[in-house]
């Protein structure tokens, strides 16, 4: 249960979620994880040492350069924890409540 | 079956409407957001033991309404490929909130798949875009 919440709170931040999809697409070293971010170098050190913390990535250092490494299972964690048909009422009832918005909007019209 | 480890969802929504016509439109077909709508094969008869029946994507699912007090309560079994043969049970309610309408259900007496095979549909649904279902999970 500890490590569910390091990694909820991990995730909870764009920043990271974003430094997330690009590890999932291979490991990158650390400029290249830090070059999309508008960003400090220092705030995305932080934030990787959060998700370091979670064991959601891993460091390993090749020659001079140091690689970051997404560590999947962690986040398998979050998908045992939200069930399969808390996604799909919560998407029906966005639905239902969406259609009597937009009905409200349209009357006000 | 051994007594399996059973789970219950709950989800809450405020309602942009009045108390009737959210239970009324709950049960109609029509309505985007209700199981009905979009079913490729639709029976339903929303009365005490009346029954319905529904597909999507060749999936089916069955129930049995126990109560349909309007328009405070619906409450039916469930039964899909994804209760593995267990009957389970939504309860929704409506309470007047102002002018709106506070709706939960409550899925209960589902199988717990999350050691099985949602594992890779939890999975993908992440990498896809989990942060909604976090937020509205207050985990954000």
């Amino acid at each position: 249960m500890e490590q569910l919440t390091d990694v909820l709170g991990a995730i909870s931040h764009p920043t990271r979620r974003a430094i997330i999809k690009r590890l999932a697409t291979g490991p990158a070293r650390f400029l290249d994880v830090a070059e999309p971010f508008d960003v400090a170098l220092n705030a995305i050190t932080k934030h990787l040492k959060l998700l370091e913390r979670a064991g959601l990535i891993d460091r390993e250092r090749r020659g001079r350069e140091v690689f970051i490494s997404l560590r999947p299972d962690g986040l398998r964690l979050v998908s045992e924890w939200v069930h399969e048909y808390e996604r799909f009422w919560n998407r029906k009832l966005d639905e239902f409540e969406g259609h009597f918005k937009r009905q409200q909007r349209s009357k006000k019209r | 079956m051994n007594n399996p480890k059973t789970i219950e969802v709950i989800v809450e929504r405020t309602i942009p409407t009045s108390q009737g016509e959210a239970f009324d439109a709950w049960l109609n077909p029509k309505v985007p957001g209700t199981p009905w709508n979009m079913a490729e094969k639709l029976l339903l008869n929303p009365t005490v033991d009346g029954l319905f029946f529904w597909a999507i994507k060749g999936m089916p699912h069955y129930g049995r309404f126990l109560a349909v007090d309007r328009p405070g309560r619906i409450q039916h079994t469930w039964m899909s490929p994804n209760t593995s043969g267990l009957e389970s049970i939504v309860t929704v309610t409506f309470k007047g909130k102002g002018k709106d309408t506070l709706m939960t259900l409550v899925h209960s007496g589902l199988p717990d798949t999350s050691g099985g095979q949602s594992h890779d549909k939890g999975w993908k649904f992440f990498l896809d875009g989990f942060q909604s279902q976090l937020a509205k999970s207050g985990a954000a």
